[in-house]
Order: C-alpha cells, then sequence, then structure tokens
C-alpha cells in the first residue's frame, strides 16, 4: 500500500459484477463503523462549517442570530486595515516560525541520528512538546522580561542593551516565533529523526567508502532521501502555525499595537471582545480557511511530486 | 507487509535495526566534527531545558526579592510560598502580604477535569476513529472514497473556523460549562486520526483476516480480536498524541468553561494570571502555577518515555 | 489485548459517568441560594468579603462567592460569560462599558425593584446616580463607589530635588511647554551620570530615575494616564456625555496635549513605551520613576511599598485655571441572565446601603458613595496617616468629569487603544488621532 494516503487505488479496472455485490454485502458492517465517525464528522465539521458560512453572510452577533446581509462582511474585511495586518503578521510569523523551526529540527535530527541514539536525548528533546502553549508563554514572559527577565540580565552583563522582546513592534513576532521553536523543535525533530532512519545505513557506508565527508553524504544522500518526510512535515506544521493563538493570548494580547495581532487572535477579539460580531468572524474564518485550503492542496501535489526517492 | 515503502512496522522494537552494526563500526574517535555536533546538541539541550530549571526556582522564590536578584540563577528570598498560593493553600492575608492576590485556585480539581476530558476524548476519539478507518482500509463498500475524501477534506479546515459554530451547538445543547461539552467536538473523530490509523490498517497482511473469516468470525469480531491487536502501536501512538493535544489545548475549553466546575488545567493559569493584583505579577505564584500545570504531564513522560518518544518516531512514517 | 480493548470501553464508560456527574458547572443550589460576584480590584477582595459575610448574617439562605479577575481580562470574561449564557448574578460595572451591555440587554433594569422596594436613591454624593442612568431612561446599577486620580510621587527624590509638597501642590500646566510641571518632572529626572534632566550634558538615553512614570494602560478614557491634563483644558471626550455619538479627539489643543504627554519619553524625563510592563505602582517602587498617575483606589498598595515612602499630589492647575481628574462612580449591575435575580437583588441593595458601604469604608481602599461611609472612609485613612486630600481637591477647587460613555465602548475602546499606542511607540505623532477618530465616530454612527 502507498505511504502517503490517496484515497483512490490507481488503475483500479471497472468493477466486476461480483466484486459489486460483495460491496453492497459489506456495506451493513461497513456503516456500522464508520457510524460513530460520520456523527462526529457530521456534527462538529460538516454542520459547523456550513453554518460558519452562513454566519459569515449574517449580521449575527454573539448574544443574538441576524440576518442575511450577503457580502457585506467580506467587503468589510477587505477594507478592514486591521485585517490586513493580522494576515501580514501571521505570515510573518509562519515564516520565521517554520523556517528557523525547520532549520534547527533538522539539524538536530540529523545530529541524533549520526552522532548518539541515546534514548535520554531524544526524550529530553521532546519535553517542551508535552507543556501547553500557554505555560511556554508564560515561561518565556518572566525569562524575556524586560525589568526581571533573566535573559536581559545577561545580555547586559555581557554588555549589550536591554532588549524589549515583547514590546518591541519589530520584535515580538520573531520572540513568539522562538518561543514556539522552543515548543515545537523536539516534536518535529523526532519525527524527521524517524524519517532518518528509514534511510539504509549502508549508504552511508558506502559514502564513507569512497571518502565522503559527513557534509556531502548529507547533501547528496540525507536530504535526498529525507524530502519527502521533510514536505509533508513541513505543510502540516505550517498549517498548525498559522493558527497561533496561545502564546498571543497569554503573553501580549495582541500587542503592542497590533503588532502581534495574528489572525485567529484577532478573530477571537472581534467575535468576543469587539462588538461580539459573529458574522463578521465567520467572514474571517472563511477566509483562513481558504488560505489554509490552498496550502493543504499545495501540500498533496508536492508529496505526490516528491514520490519515494528511493524506488 | 510491503518492502519497498518504508514498513510501518519497523520501530515497533528498538528503532535502529542496523544499531548493532553502526555501534561495531562507531569507532570511539574524536574529530573535530564529533565536537561541534556535541557542542551544538548540548546548547541546544540546555536552551530546552533551562526554562523548566527557571520555573522552578522562580517558583521557590520570594516576590519582593526578584527584582533585586534578576540576575541570580539561584532562587532568592527561599521560599515555598509561591506554591502554596499556587495551590490556594494560603490565606488572603499572606497572599497579599507576599504580593499575591489572595484569590482561591481548585488546582486538584483542574487537575481532575483535565484528565476526565483528555482520557474521555482520547479513548473515544481513538476507539472510534479505529472503527471507521478500519472500514475504509479493508472494507469495500460503495462510496467508501467519496466518503473517505470528504473525511480527508477535513484536515484543511482551521480551528476557529468550527470554533463559533461548534460554540453556539454546544451552548444551544445546553453543555456549556460542562467537561462532556469540552471534549465532545473530537470525542467521536478527527480526521487526522482517522487518516492515520487508515494508512496503518491499510498496511496489515490480508491473509491473517483472510484466515479469520475463513473460521468464521464476523466483522466485528475480527476487527476487535486481530486487527486491533494487531495495530497497537498505531493506536497507542495516536492516543499519545491525542491526550497530549487534548491536555494541552486552551481555546476551546476557554469559551466553553466558565466556571470551576469545568475549568481545565491550562486555563487555571490564565485565571491565576488574570487574579494577579494589581500591582506586579505574582510571578513566584504564578511560575509556582505554570510548574504545576505542566507536572502531570511531564511526569506521565518520565514514566512512559521510551514508549511516547518511540511513539513520536512513529508518526513520522506516514 | 482484547482485554485491553475491552478495559479500554470500560474505562470511558466509567469516565463519561464520572464526567457527567462532575459537569454541574459551578456550585449546585443545595439548601442555601449562592450568588456568584465578579470584581476586578484585587485590592477590594477583603473589603467586600466582609461585607459578603455581614450579608449572610442577616440573609442565612444567601452566600455570596466573590470572584475576581484582573481588569484587562474582566470585560472579556464577562462578555464571554454572556455569550455562554453563565455569567455572575452581580458584578462590579464601568460607567464606560455599561452601556453596551444595556443596548444587547444583558443587565437588569433596576427602576421597578428600586420602585417596589422604596429604595432610598437620594442617598448617594451628587452626580453618581446620574450617569448609570441609560439614555432609554433605565437605572442600571446603584453607584458603590467612586474615584479619581493624581499623582503618586518618592517623598525621598522630591525632596532630593529639592521640592516640597507645595511645590507640586502649586504646579501649573499648558500643552505647548509643560508649565512648572514640566520643569518639576524635569528636575526629577537623574541620569545614570547623576544629571539632572534640567541640566546641561543630561543624557535622555541612560537615564536612572524618570520623573513621571507612564502607566502601559492605553484606553480611551485616558484615565491612567493623560486625563489629568487634558481635562484642564476646554475640552470633553465628546459632543455630549454620556451618551454621545461624536468624540473630539480630533481637537488640535487635545492633540497638542496628548503630544506632549508621550513627547515626554524623548525627552527622557518619562519612560519609552516598553520599559516597563507594570503600572505605576511597581515604577514607582521599585525607585526607578520619581512620581507617577494613579487612581485612588492605589492609595493602599502604595502606602504599603516597601522602602518607599509615598506622598499624593493632585493634578498640576492648566489653561482654564483649575485642575481636573476623570471622576468615576462604580456601581453593580445584575446580569440579566441571573437565575437569581431576587437574591441578587437583595445583595446590590445591601451593596449600595450604608451597611456595606461602612465596612468598605473601614478597609480604607476606596471611597464610597453614600456621603456618610465615605466620611467614616477618610477618617480610616486618618487613622492609617494616609493624607488623601488630593483626591477631594478636584471637587473642592478644581474640575471633574466623567468618563466618555457612549454605546459599543469595546470597539471604540480597541481603536482608541491602538491609537494611542501607536503614538507612544514612535510609530506616529498626535495629528493621527484625527483619522482615529473619524473611525470611531464611524462605529459610534452605526
Amino acid at each position: 500500500m502507498s505511504a502517503v494516503g490517496t484515497p483512490t487505488r490507481p488503475g483500479a479496472p471497472a468493477r466486476p459484477a461480483r466484486r459489486r455485490s460483495q460491496e453492497v454485502r459489506n456495506l451493513p458492517a461497513a456503516l456500522l463503523f464508520v457510524l460513530p465517525a460520520g456523527i462526529g464528522f457530521g456534527v462538529f465539521f460538516l454542520w459547523p462549517s456550513l453554518r460558519g458560512i452562513w454566519l459569515s453572510l449574517t449580521d449575527s452577533t454573539a448574544f443574538r442570530a441576524g440576518g442575511f446581509v450577503g457580502l457585506e462582511n467580506y467587503q468589510r474585511m477587505v477594507a478592514d486595515p486591521v485585517f490586513w495586518n493580522a494576515f501580514k503578521v501571521t505570515v510573518w510569523y509562519v515564516l520565521l516560525n517554520i523556517g528557523l523551526q525547520t532549520v534547527l529540527a533538522v539539524l538536530v535530527a540529523v545530529l541524533m541520528h549520526r552522532l548518539t541514539q541515546s534514548m535520554a536525548v531524544r526524550g529530553l528533546v521532546l519535553t517542551p512538546y508535552l507543556v501547553s502553549n500557554v505555560v511556554a508563554a508564560m515561561l518565556f514572559l518572566m525569562l524575556l522580561d524586560y525589568q526581571l527577565g533573566f535573559v536581559n540580565e545577561v545580555i547586559e552583563g555581557l554588555g549589550g542593551d536591554r532588549v524589549m522582546f515583547f514590546g518591541d513592534q519589530s520584535l515580538v513576532i520573531p520572540t513568539i516565533a522562538l518561543v514556539n521553536v522552543w515548543r515545537h523543535l523536539g516534536y518535529t525533530a523526532l519525527l524527521l529523526f524517524a524519517g532518518l532512519q528509514t534511510i539504509p545505513e549502508h549508504l552511508y557506508e558506502a559514502g564513507r567508502v569512497d571518502g565522503a565527508s559527513e557534509l556531502r553524504m548529507f547533501r547528496s544522500i540525507t536530504m535526498p532521501l529525507l524530502r519527502p518526510y521533510l514536505g509533508l512535515v513541513l505543510i502540516v506544521t505550517m498549517i498548525g502555525s498559522f493558527q497561533v493563538f496561545d502564546t498571543v493570548s497569554v503573553a501580549t494580547q495582541g500587542g503592542p499595537a497590533n503588532a502581534s495581532n495574528v489572525i485567529q487572535y484577532y478573530i477571537y477579539e472581534v467575535a468576543f471582545s469587539r462588538g461580539y460580531d459573529f458574522g463578521y468572524a465567520s467572514a474571517m474564518s472563511v477566509a483562513l480557511l481558504v488560505v489554509l485550503a490552498a496550502i493543504s492542496v499545495l501540500q498533496f501535489r508536492l508529496t505526490r511530486a516528491n514520490q519515494n526517492d528511493m524506488a | 507487509m510491503t518492502t519497498t515503502a518504508p514498513a510501518p512496522a519497523a520501530p515497533i522494537a528498538d528503532p535502529t535495526p542496523t544499531a548493532p552494526r553502526a555501534t561495531r563500526r562507531r569507532r570511539r574517535r574524536l574529530t573535530p566534527g564529533r565536537v561541534l555536533g556535541w557542542a551544538v546538541l548540548l546548547v541546544l539541550m540546555l536552551a530546552t531545558l533551562f526554562p523548566f530549571y527557571w520555573m522552578l526556582r522562580t517558583a521557590l522564590s520570594t516576590n519582593a526579592a526578584l527584582p533585586g536578584g534578576a540576575a541570580d540563577p539561584l532562587p532568592v528570598g527561599l521560599s515555598g510560598e509561591g506554591f502554596r498560593r499556587a495551590l490556594g493553600l494560603a490565606s488572603v492575608e499572606e497572599s497579599l502580604a507576599d504580593g499575591g492576590s489572595g484569590a482561591s485556585m481548585d488546582f486538584p480539581r483542574y487537575l481532575l477535569n483535565s484528565v476526565v476530558v483528555a482520557a474521555l476524548v482520547t479513548v473515544c476519539q481513538v476507539f472510534f476513529s479505529a472503527m471507521a478507518a478500519y472500514a475504509f482500509a479493508r472494507l469495500r463498500w460503495p462510496g467508501r472514497d467519496v466518503v473517505y475524501s470528504v473525511f480527508l477534506a477535513g484536515l484543511m479546515v482551521p480551528t476557529i473556523f468550527t470554533l463559533l459554530p461548534n460554540f453556539l451547538l454546544v451552548r444551544d445543547v445546553g453543555l456549556l460549562d460542562t467537561l462532556p461539552g469540552i471534549a465532545l467536538p473530537t470525542m467521536l473523530m478527527t480526521p487526522f486520526a482517522v487518516f492515520f490509523l487508515r494508512q496503518f490498517f491499510a498496511g496489515i497482511s490480508v491473509e491473517i483476516e483472510e484466515a479469520a473469516k475463513l473460521d468464521g468470525a464476523g466483522r466485528f469480531r475480527t476487527f476487535f480480536t486481530i486487527v486491533l491487536p494487531m495495530a497497537s502501536p498505531a493506536v497507542v501512538t495516536l492516543a499519545v498524541l491525542t491526550y497530549i493535544t487534548a491536555w494541552n489545548d486552551y481555546l476551546w475549553p476557554l469559551l466553553v468553561s466558565q466556571s470551576d466546575g469545568s475549568r481545565v488545567l491550562t486555563l487555571a493559569l490564565g485565571i491565576f494570571r488574570a487574579q494577579s493584583p494589581q500591582a506586579a505579577p505574582d510571578w513566584a505564584g504564578l511560575m509556582a502555577a505554570t510548574l504545576l500545570a505542566a507536572l502531570p504531564m511531564l511526569l506521565l513522560f518520565l514514566a512512559f518515555a521510551k514508549r511516547i518518544v518511540n511513539s513520536i518516531g512513529f508518526t513520522g512514517i506516514k | 489485548m482484547r482485554k485491553s480493548v475491552h478495559v479500554a470501553v470500560a474505562g470511558s464508560l466509567v469516565l463519561a459517568l464520572g464526567a457527567c456527574s462532575s459537569a454541574g458547572g459551578s456550585g449546585s443550589g443545595g439548601s442555601g441560594d449562592e450568588i456568584s460576584y465578579w470584581l476586578w480590584d484585587s485590592n477590594q477582595v477583603p473589603a467586600y468579603q466582609a461585607c459578603a459575610a455581614a450579608f449572610t448574617e442577616e440573609n442565612p439562605d444567601v452566600s455570596v462567592k466573590i470572584e475576581q479577575f484582573a481588569w484587562d481580562d474582566y470585560w472579556t470574561k464577562l462578555t464571554a460569560s454572556f455569550v455562554g449564557g453563565a455569567g455572575p448574578d452581580v458584578f462590579v460595572d464601568h460607567l464606560s462599558k455599561y452601556g453596551e451591555f444595556a443596548a444587547q440587554g444583558q443587565i437588569v433594569a433596576l427602576d421597578d425593584l428600586v420602585e417596589r422596594d422604596a429604595v432610598d436613591t437620594s442617598v448617594y454624593a451628587d452626580g453618581l446616580l446620574d450617569p448609570w442612568q441609560h439614555a432609554d431612561g433605565s437605572l442600571y446599577g446603584l453607584p458603590k463607589d467612586w474615584d479619581t486620580t493624581a499623582f503618586f510621587y518618592n517623598e525621598q527624590l522630591v525632596a532630593d530635588a529639592g521640592y516640597t509638597a507645595e511645590d507640586l501642590w502649586a504646579a501649573d500646566w499648558n500643552p505647548d511647554d509643560g508649565g512648572t510641571f514640566e520643569e518639576i518632572v524635569a528636575h526629577l529626572t537623574v541620569d545614570a551620570h547623576g544629571v539632572r534632566g534640567d541640566e546641561p550634558g543630561f543624557d535622555a538615553s541612560d537615564v536612572a530615575v524618570y520623573g513621571l512614570g507612564i502607566n502601559p494602560n492605553f484606553e480611551e478614557t485616558g484615565q491612567m494616564q493623560w486625563a489629568n491634563f487634558t481635562g484642564t483644558l476646554d475640552w470633553d471626550y465628546l459632543d455630549k456625555n454620556p451618551w454621545g455619538t461624536r468624540y473630539n479627539f480630533d481637537d488640535a489643543e487635545f492633540q497638542k496635549a496628548v503630544g506632549w504627554f508621550y513627547g515626554l519619553a524623548d525627552k527622557g524625563y518619562a519612560p519609552a513605551a516598553g520599559v516597563f510592563s507594570e503600572e505605576t505602582l511597581t515604577q514607582v517602587g521599585s525607585g526607578k520613576v520619581a512620581m507617577g498617575t494613579n487612581g485612588s483606589w492605589a492609595t493602599g498598595t502604595f502606602k504599603a511599598l516597601d522602602g518607599v515612602d509615598v506622598g499624593i499630589a493632585p493634578g498640576p492647575v492648566g489653561p482654564t485655571g483649575e485642575r481636573a481628574s476623570l471622576f468615576n462612580g462604580v456601581a453593580d449591575s445584575i446580569s440579566a441572565s441571573s437565575t437569581k435575580q431576587d437574591a441578587a437583588w437583595e445583595w446590590v441593595t445591601f451593596l449600595g446601603s450604608a451597611d456595606c458601604q461602612d465596612i468598605v469604608a473601614e478597609h480604607a481602599v476606596v471611597f464610597p458613595a453614600i456621603p456618610g461611609s465615605a466620611e467614616k472612609a477618610l477618617a480610616a485613612f486618618d487613622a492609617k496617616g494616609w493624607d488623601v486630600s488630593a483626591f477631594f481637591s478636584y471637587q473642592d477647587e478644581g474640575r471633574t468629569f466623567l468618563p466618555p460613555i457612549t454605546v459599543r465602548a469595546g470597539e471604540v475602546n480597541a481603536i482608541a487603544s491602538v491609537a494611542f499606542e501607536d503614538i507612544a511607540l514612535g510609530n506616529t505623532d498626535a495629528s493621527s488621532l484625527t483619522a482615529a477618530n473619524e473611525q470611531i465616530n464611524a462605529v459610534l454612527e452605526d
């Protein structure tokens, strides 16, 4: 069976009659198996999606259902500078977060792969993943505080100027990106590490016999074979990264002056503190959905294009 | 079992089937490259663990001593008051005197709530998703592929998109501010869970199933007694991931939970912070609360480290 | 493995049952009613707990559960709880926020109840009750206390600079050059080499002690930042307060004043945005700031600062010849979704009565709305040796003004706070307020 999920089996011929009747006979059992998940999907994914689209076409508020207003919310969204700011801020965050996280994760994974098989290292590296984003945010709020933060004390001790990590508009997004890199690095590294382990050892042996350096082997052996996994990990983490909320909510509340007002936070604010406008919030959610769908489509294309180079 | 594509079953045992060969070959020569590599690894591990230490250090400090001793790597004004405040054990006067807020925190309750929600979500989601994944992977029935594609489409849906309508739904059925209300949206399935397990089920050998069928076992019996046990590595992996995700969820419980009865640990931290006195935040108490919030997962991890680490590694093989 | 599957299923059922049983949400009814009461000021919790105890003594079948959330989170939590239909029964409400709640039908109009129980609403000090009447004429809160803002200063630093309390009280101000107030602030500022702000060689980039601290609270009211100054201009927030529909942030004098205020950071007399993430209480307490604005509610915590003796001076006299402060009256509102309306009303009347306000007065935290209780509060402050006359100076010899009271305050605040923060951060100057003003007026017109 293929490693990447494709629901249709390529080249399947038209089902002969015998198989078809077998399929139909399977139907009751299959439906029973699928039923609970199907209900879950219908009630908590499908129906809310439809309702969300409907909400975006109304002027509903948190307190009362509204009436149909057509594309008014979307027009408002296109004209809303805070929305575009949120979008820009989020994209910038995703680029920084995923960029740094992926590079470091590859580095850590390769180091773990080539240097040591120690379970201790792998376990330690994974630890930040276990705590919630809220915990991580709180931790770094303290560590990076302008007055009390240890990091600033060290910087000052080394002769530098204190840095306003969360207070400087141009630094706040990189800071949040770094906090989340800290949290997700271990997990991503382990994913890639597993991918690395599928690369047969004999390739490295052969490389070494040929006198190749570690760096050369990394470039010619590791990277090409890791690419499918890298691609998958990249897209999945990117989708998660777009939805950053917890850290912003705890650490900066979108500030200073909207510099960290990421899209999911803005939607939450609009729905629950600025005007309780569920209609408008839903419209922005739809926009986010479209963007993420585009990225997902890209994912399927890319991973299908990067079929296993092993074959 | 397929042999060309990366075999999903490979990491069940030791994740490095080639380990013996590697150690035989590994010369303990300290090349500059190795030294550098270790240095980098050590620096990264330090950066990973230092914040946890800092959490402990601040939790054991006194608020008044913090401004002066910001550079001190050891606790300043060593005291266990932070923990007492975080656990709600300190009296109001004691709290206020120490820079706390005197508000009450019901940590044991929040812990229990987190356990209940996470367990509920994990057990149910894995089970029901496994059932569906099996139907998609091993049964052939009309419309199977279409339904599966629809399920997969759910993978691209951002959380926030279904959040507001789900909130309205949960409110309308009266489950707001309850634990089932928090657990419900992901309790029956998530697209990821179905996708993940289906991949694995598809890779299971057909012969064993055929044998069971010949023995007269029905579909359900086959599923429970044979297929599910064979898939236990994948199931365990999914369970671990689901548990961690459910435990650390913040936004959804934030909306659904209004009062102490349904508050989970992630929210408790936010509440503790919100109840900070108007002056400076109660850092010592806050860090103590943070540590307490992180502790259950860390302890679980310590107990099941090898299992969990291997499981995460397993996830990568898609 | 089969057994483990069974265990898993059984386990989940048990958990589900457990979850259902513990899913009671907040405290169950039981034999007595428990009403939940929310407030934002942690300093006031002990006072109101004492009130609650007294209340339960008189009404044994009703108990009050007090929950406190800091200002920043308070309003979001409140709204979220309204949306969820599970909010507090009674909560402390604010003049600039209640308009929205009333418009959405989330709080209870009290007129009928006041009439029914013949509650005497004349007991409150002048001007405290009226703002709680919505544009539709209904009353939405019973006043409980009032506050003004003033400047808390480090007595030692002020003395070192050669000033007396009288100097501070006598300061004057204007938006062009800051008047003697700015002179004082400049002289209070000391850089890392000991050079004062008004002396040659002052290094604005390396300041050890700032003359004036700035609270990191950016709001449409400006209460914690510039309201003491702008109030002395011939200017008010709205065309009509309460229930105006047009803000006046585009006024030239107002913009000059705001520009002056945030410009103090450029001169080095005040910390730049982000240097301190906490309020002036912490700033003054750290010894790095000589003086800062805060409200009368913070008196107790300022006086409790370790190692710093704090004095209180009122805002400077401005172009109109008077000093000014925002005068905020806080009241208690009943949430419309409360299932215990009767008990809630009992609690509210108790809160609005001298019985409770006397208790609060004794704790010396706020100035109760009933004059008799306010006197007791003054006595309590006196007993502690705290001179709070600065907060009363505006009523005696100055001007007090209400915070802007409109509908859609949440949206207005969101726009205004970003606009002011942008100025503080140096991204733009005060003239950008004109654009923000238009945005706000557009919101209010809807």
